[in-house]
C-alpha cells in the first residue's frame, strides 16, 4: 500500500486515523500490527481486506488495485482472496462447524466433493474433526476460533487478516491458537497480517510494525 | 417530574429503535381499530334503528298489531268510541323510494297524536294541535294543510335538505310500485333531528294510498301508564281474534334481535384480527425483552430484583398499549365511517332497513376498544416479562440459553394446545346451540392450533434443511436453520401469519360451501322463466289478472311474504300458489314428496325451513302454532324444506291454506313459466307495456333473478373480506417486525458474511429465502386449521347464528392461493429487511461488541 490515508467526521471535525501510510507487505510474510486501541488497526485491515476505501492512495493485493474496484469487485475480490479471523469468532451460529467451513468454498463454487474433503481436511488440521455436525453455540472459546481459521484457510486465501485473534481467549488456549495459526499459514506458504496490541501475538510475526498518531512505525523486521 | 434512570434505560432503547416501536404500536392500533370499527358500526347501526324505532313509536307502551293485511281501520274507532279508551293513536307505516333513498313514510292521525309524539303535536289541549312548524307558521293551518293538501308531508330540515326540498316543494316518491307526489308543507322543530331522519309523516289516508293499504292500519299505538292494568285488560277484552297486543319495546326487541347472531358474528371477526395482533404485540414485546437481555442482565447482576424487572417490562408495555390503543381509536373511528354502509347495508338487505350516514361514537365501544388494546398488550407482554425476570443475570448473557429454553419449551406449549383443543371440542359437544360457546370453541382451537404450530415447524425444517441444502447450499440451509433457531423471534411470526392465512382459509371454505349451497338452491327454486314483483309492495291485482293472460305464459305462480307477529318475536310466513313446477324447485329435506304435497296443497300442513326447524326444535309430524284471523290455530309440519332466503326461518303454507285462515289477497310476487315456443324476452316487454301507467314493475328473467341473488349474497360477505385482510395486513406486519428484530440481532453475522465475500445480492436472497420459508411453513401450518375452521363455521357458527345447513365443499384453488398469500404476504414483509440486510456494512463485523 502506498501513501494511504484515511479520516472520519465526527461533530463536523475530521479525525485523522491514517496518515500517508505505506508498507509493502511479500508473500510468505507473517505481520502484526500493533497499537493501542484506537489506533487504527481495524480500520487498515478494513482497507487491506477492501471492506473500506481509502480517502487517498492505493491498496494492491496480489497484483490488483484494490482502490480502482467497485463495491462489488472489492466483494468477489475478498470472497477469493482473503481470509479472516475475528476476534469475537464471527462463526454462523445457524451453520454447523462443517458447514461453517464449507461456506467459503461454496461461495467460491468449489464442486461439492471437493469441498467435502477439504472441509474435513481443515477440521483434522485444526482436530475438530469429531466435532463436525456441532453448532458453534456448544463449542468453547478456543473450538470456535480453530473452526474460524480452518474457515479462514479453506479457499487458500492470497491474505489471512486476523484482528485480535486471541482476545477472547485465556493465555493458554491462546497460545494453542496461536501455534496453530502459525503453523498452518507458514505449512501453506501464505501471508498473514495480525492486528494486536499483544507482544506475544506479535513475536509470532517475522515483521511487526506499531501505529501511533497514524503512522506506521517499524519495530522490528 | 424526573424519570427514573431504570426507565430512561428502558424507554431510551424503544426511541433508539423507532421501526420496532412504530411496528409495535401500528400491530396494538390495528387490532383495536379494527375491534373499535366493528363495534362503532354495529352500535350506530343498531342506535339509528333503535332512535328511529323511539321517533315512530313516540310513547307508545304497547301496540295491537294485526295479520299480513294490518288491523282493519274501523277496530280504531270502535276501540275510541265503543269501548272509550283514549290513548291510543293509529298507525301506517312502510317504506316509500325517492331516487336512490329509502325513506320512512308513516301515517298519523294528527288528533290523537299529541299523547305520542311531540314533534308531531305541540300543545297541551285539542285546539293548539300541530306542530312541527316553521316559525310564525300557524299551527292550525299546519293541520288544515295536513289534512286537506293532497300529499302532505313533514319532515326533519336535515331530510328536507337531503331530498333538496324546501317547504312548499313537491317531490314524487315511489311506493308500490307506483308514483306519487308529495309536498313539504313544514318540517319538524329542532332537537330531536338525528331521530327523524329519514321519516316522513302524512296524514293516515295519504299513507294507506300510497301504501295500498286502504282500510287498513299497519298497528294501533297504545299509551298505557304502568300500573294502569286494568286498561290493558279492558283493551284485551275488546280485541277480535285476529289481533293481538304486544308491547312496543318488545316488537323493537325482537326486530333488532334477528340481527344479533349478524351482529355477533362481525364482533368475532374483528376479535380475530385482535388475536393475530396479540401475536404480534407478544413479538414486539417479546424482542424488545429479548434484544435487551444483555441490559437486563447487567441491571439484575446491579441489584435489580425479579419484581422490579418484571414491573419495568410491564410498565413499558402498558405505556405502548396506551399509546397504540389511542392511535388505534382514531383510526377506529375513521374505519368505522368505512364498515357503517357495509353493515348497514347488509343489515338493510337481510333484516330491517336502517339509515344510518355517521357512526355515533359510543362510550362503552371506546372503552371496550382501549381495555381491548391495553389488556392485550399486557397479556402479551407478561410472558417476556415472567421470562426476563427469570433469567439469573449470567444467563441474561447468553442467547443459546433463550433459544434452548425456546425449544425444551416447545413440547409443554404444544401439549398446552392440543388441550386447548380437547377443550373446543368439549365446549362444542356440550353446549347445545348457544352461539357465544361456539365462538369462545373456535377461538380456543385457533388458539390451540396455533400452539402446535411452533413444534410442527420445528419438525419440518428438520426434514426440509437437508433437502433445500441440497439445491440451495449453505444459503439454503443457513435461511431455514436461521429460523428454526432463532424460534423464540420467528414463532411467533410464523403462528400470527398461519392464523390470519388460516381465517381466509376457513372464511373462503365457508364463503364459497355457502355460495355454492345458495346457488345450488336457487338453480332449483327459481323454476320460473320470467319473475315480476313489487319492491316492498303487492302486485296490483287486476293487472295480475292481466299479465297471466300474456301469450306464451302456460302456468303461474304466486308468492306472498309477510310477517307475523307474536310475544316471542317475528315469524316469516311465505304463501305460495304453486306451479306445477314449482314442486321440484323445493327441496325437502326429508319424507316422501308424494305423501308431503298432497298434504300441503289439500290438508293445511305448512313446511317449515331448515332454519326454522333448528331454531325452534321442531320436526315433521310436530304442529306450529300460528296466529290467523280465526284465532291461534295449530298446523301440522309435512316437512322441513331447504330455504336460504330468510335468516330467521319460514313457514311455507299453501296460498288455499292462506287464503282460508288470513283476509289478505296480495300478491308480492309472480312467477310465470312459458310455452316452449314463447320468447322470455318478448314476454317480458308485454308486461312491462301492460303495466305502464298502472304499475312499476320488476320484471327478471330467471337468470337475472339468479344473478342478483348472489349479488346481494356477495355484498354480504364484503366486510368479511374486509376484516380478513387487516388480519392478514397484522400478519404481514408481525412477519417485518420479526425480521428487522432478527436482522438487528444478526447484524454482525450479516456482516461477517458480507466480509467473508457474499454479495449484497446473497444476503439480500438469505433474508428473502428465511421469509419465504416463514411464509411456506405460515401457509402449510394454515390449510389445516383454516378447513378445521370452515368446518366449525358451517357446522357450528353458521348453524348456531342462523340455522342454515349446508355442504362443505372444499376447492384446490382456495387452498393453492392460500399458501401463494402466505408466501406473498411474507416475501412482501421481507422486502424491506432484505434491502437492509443487503447493505450490512462488512466492517461491522471487525468492531468488538
Amino acid at each position: 500500500m502506498t501513501n494511504l490515508c484515511r479520516s472520519y467526521v465526527e461533530g463536523g471535525r475530521k479525525h485523522p486515523v491514517l496518515e500517508y501510510l505505506n508498507l509493502d507487505v511479500r508473500k510468505g510474510d507473517t505481520v502484526a500490527l500493533r497499537g493501542r486501541s484506537g489506533s487504527g488497526k481495524s480500520t487498515l485491515l478494513n482497507l487491506i481486506s477492501g471492506i473500506d476505501v481509502p480517502d487517498k492512495g492505493e491498496v494492491h493485493v496480489a497484483g490488483l488495485n484494490l482502490t480502482k474496484m467497485s463495491e462489488h469487485e472489492r466483494t468477489l475480490f475478498r470472497r477469493r482472496h482473503i481470509g479472516f479471523v475475528y476476534q469475537a469468532f464471527n462463526l454462523v451460529s445457524t451453520l454447523t462447524v462443517a458447514d461453517n467451513v464449507r461456506l467459503v468454498l461454496e461461495l467460491n463454487g468449489v464442486a461439492e466433493k471437493q469441498a467435502a474433503g477439504r472441509v474435513a481436511e481443515l477440521l483434522k488440521a485444526v482436530r475438530l474433526d469429531n466435532r463436525t455436525d456441532s453448532f458453534p453455540d456448544v463449542l468453547s472459546g478456543g473450538e470456535q476460533q480453530r473452526v474460524a481459521i480452518a474457515r479462514a484457510l479453506a479457499h487458500g486465501p492470497a491474505l489471512l487478516l486476523a484482528d485480535e485473534p486471541t482476545g477472547n481467549l485465556d493465555d493458554h488456549t491462546a497460545t494453542a491458537v496461536l501455534e496453530l495459526l502459525d503453523r498452518l499459514v507458514r505449512s501453506t506458504g501464505g501471508t498473514m497480517i495480525i492486528a494486536t496490541h499483544s507482544a506475544k501475538v506479535a513475536s509470532y510475526c517475522s515483521r511487526v510494525f506499531e501505529l501511533r498518531n497514524g503512522n506506521l512505525l517499524p519495530v522490528s523486521q | 417530574m424526573s424519570v427514573p434512570v431504570l426507565y430512561r434505560a428502558s424507554f431510551g432503547y424503544l426511541l433508539r429503535h423507532p421501526w420496532q416501536l412504530a411496528l409495535a404500536l401500528l400491530g396494538i392500533c390495528i387490532g383495536v381499530a379494527v375491534i373499535v370499527a366493528v363495534d362503532l358500526a354495529n352500535e350506530s347501526s343498531r342506535r339509528a334503528f333503535l332512535l328511529s324505532m323511539d321517533a315512530i313509536n313516540g310513547e307508545a307502551t304497547h301496540q295491537v298489531t294485526g295479520g299480513p293485511s294490518g288491523v282493519d281501520e274501523t277496530l280504531y274507532a270502535k276501540l275510541r268510541t265503543e269501548h272509550g279508551i283514549r290513548n291510543i293513536a293509529p298507525v301506517i307505516s312502510g317504506y316509500v323510494r325517492h331516487q336512490e333513498s329509502t325513506l320512512q313514510v308513516m301515517g298519523v292521525d294528527v288528533f290523537a297524536e299529541r299523547e305520542f309524539r311531540n314533534y308531531v303535536i305541540a300543545g297541551n289541549d285539542e285546539q293548539s294541535v300541530v306542530v312541527a312548524g316553521d316559525e310564525g307558521e300557524s299551527a292550525l293551518n299546519i293541520v288544515s294543510a295536513l289534512l286537506t293538501t293532497p300529499g302532505a308531508l313533514l319532515a326533519s330540515p336535515d331530510t328536507a335538505r337531503q331530498l333538496g326540498i324546501d317547504t312548499g316543494d313537491r317531490i314524487f316518491l315511489s311506493a308500490n310500485g307506483k308514483q306519487h307526489e308529495g309536498v313539504l308543507i313544514a318540517t319538524f322543530p329542532p332537537g330531536q333531528q338525528r331521530q327523524l331522519d329519514n321519516l316522513l309523516v302524512t296524514d293516515i289516508a295519504t299513507a294507506q294510498q300510497w301504501l295500498g293499504m286502504q282500510g287498513k292500519l299497519t298497528h294501533i299505538d297504545v299509551r298505557v301508564n304502568d300500573d294502569d292494568d286494568a286498561i290493558l285488560e279492558r283493551l284485551q277484552d275488546a280485541l277480535p281474534q285476529d289481533v293481538q297486543l304486544l308491547t312496543a319495546a318488545g316488537r323493537t326487541s325482537a326486530t333488532l334481535g334477528m340481527s344479533k347472531a349478524f351482529m355477533t358474528n362481525l364482533t368475532a371477526m374483528s376479535l380475530l384480527a385482535l388475536l393475530v395482533g396479540v401475536f404480534l404485540i407478544y413479538n414486539s414485546v417479546a424482542f424488545a425483552v429479548l434484544q435487551r437481555r444483555k441490559l437486563i442482565g447487567v441491571l439484575r447482576a446491579l441489584g435489580l430484583t425479579r419484581a422490579q424487572t418484571f414491573s419495568l417490562i410491564l410498565v413499558e408495555a402498558f405505556v405502548l398499549g396506551v399509546s397504540g390503543a389511542l392511535i388505534g381509536l382514531l383510526a377506529g373511528v375513521w374505519l368505522g365511517e368505512q364498515l357503517l354502509h357495509l353493515v348497514a347495508r347488509s343489515i338493510s338487505d337481510h333484516y330491517f332497513v336502517v339509515n344510518v350516514t355517521a357512526v355515533s361514537l359510543a362510550p362503552g365501544s371506546v372503552i371496550k376498544g382501549l381495555l381491548a388494546g391495553m389488556g392485550a398488550t399486557l397479556f402479551a407482554a407478561a410472558v417476556p416479562a415472567c421470562e426476563a425476570s427469570a433469567y439469573s443475570p449470567r444467563l441474561a448473557m447468553m442467547r443459546s440459553v433463550l433459544e434452548r429454553r425456546t425449544g425444551e419449551a416447545l413440547p409443554l406449549v404444544a401439549a398446552v394446545g392440543l388441550s386447548a383443543a380437547f377443550l373446543a371440542m368439549f365446549v362444542l359437544a356440550l353446549s347445545g346451540d348457544n352461539l357465544v360457546a361456539g365462538l369462545v370453541a373456535l377461538f380456543l382451537l385457533i388458539l390451540g392450533f396455533a400452539l402446535l404450530v411452533p413444534i410442527a415447524a420445528r419438525i419440518a425444517s428438520a426434514w426440509l434443511a437437508p433437502a433445500v441444502g441440497r439445491f440451495l447450499g449453505s444459503t439454503g440451509r443457513m435461511a431455514i436453520s436461521g429460523v428454526i433457531a432463532s424460534l423464540s423471534r420467528t414463532g411467533v411470526a410464523i403462528v400470527a401469519l398461519a392464523v390470519a392465512v388460516s381465517a381466509t382459509v376457513g372464511v373462503s371454505v365457508m364463503v364459497d360451501s355457502f355460495r355454492g349451497s345458495v346457488s345450488d338452491w336457487l338453480a332449483s327454486t327459481l323454476q320460473s322463466d320470467v319473475y315480476v314483483s313489487v319492491p316492498r309492495g303487492s302486485i296490483d291485482p287486476q293487472l295480475l289478472d292481466d299479465i297471466v293472460q300474456i301469450q306464451g305464459i302456460e302456468h303461474h305462480s304466486t308468492v306472498r311474504r309477510s310477517w307475523l307477529e307474536t310475544e316471542r318475536g317475528r315469524v316469516r310466513l311465505i304463501a305460495v300458489d304453486m306451479a306445477p313446477g314449482s314442486y321440484a324447485g323445493t327441496t325437502l329435506r326429508q319424507g316422501d314428496p308424494a305423501d308431503i304435497w298432497p298434504a300441503f296443497d289439500n290438508a293445511g300442513a305448512v313446511l317449515v325451513s331448515d332454519a326454522y326447524a333448528y331454531r325452534n326444535d321442531v320436526e315433521p309430524g310436530d304442529t306450529v302454532t300460528i296466529s290467523t284471523g280465526n284465532g291461534d290455530r295449530a298446523f301440522h309440519i309435512a316437512a322441513v324444506y331447504e330455504n336460504y332466503d330468510s335468516n330467521d326461518g319460514a313457514i311455507l303454507m299453501s296460498r288455499r291454506t292462506y287464503d282460508i285462515f288470513f283476509d289478505d289477497p296480495r300478491v308480492d310476487s309472480l312467477g310465470l313459466y312459458l310455452s316452449d315456443a314463447a320468447i322470455a324476452e318478448r314476454v317480458m316487454g308485454d308486461i312491462r307495456s301492460i303495466s305502464t301507467g298502472r304499475q312499476s314493475l320488476l320484471v327478471n328473467s330467471n337468470a337475472r333473478i339468479r344473478e342478483m341473488s348472489l349479488d346481494i349474497f356477495d355484498r354480504t360477505f364484503v366486510i368479511t373480506d374486509v376484516l380478513y385482510w387487516l388480519a392478514v395486513g397484522v400478519a404481514v406486519i408481525g412477519i417485518l417486525g420479526a425480521m428487522l428484530a432478527l436482522q438487528l440481532e444478526r447484524a454482525r453475522e450479516l456482516a461477517t458474511l458480507r466480509a467473508l465475500g457474499m454479495t449484497p445480492t446473497q444476503v439480500g436472497s438469505l433474508v428473502m429465502l428465511q421469509t419465504a420459508f416463514i411464509g411456506l411453513l405460515s401457509g402449510i401450518a394454515a390449510l389445516p386449521l383454516g378447513i378445521i375452521m370452515a368446518w366449525v363455521l358451517i357446522a357450528v357458527i353458521n348453524r348456531r347464528s342462523f340455522g342454515w345447513q349446508m355442504d362443505m365443499t372444499v376447492d384446490p384453488a382456495v387452498l393453492l392461493s392460500s399458501l401463494a398469500l402466505a408466501l406473498a404476504a411474507a416475501l412482501l414483509a421481507g422486502l424491506y429487511p432484505a434491502w437492509r440486510a443487503a447493505k450490512a456494512r462488512p466492517a461491522l463485523a471487525m468492531r468488538e461488541e
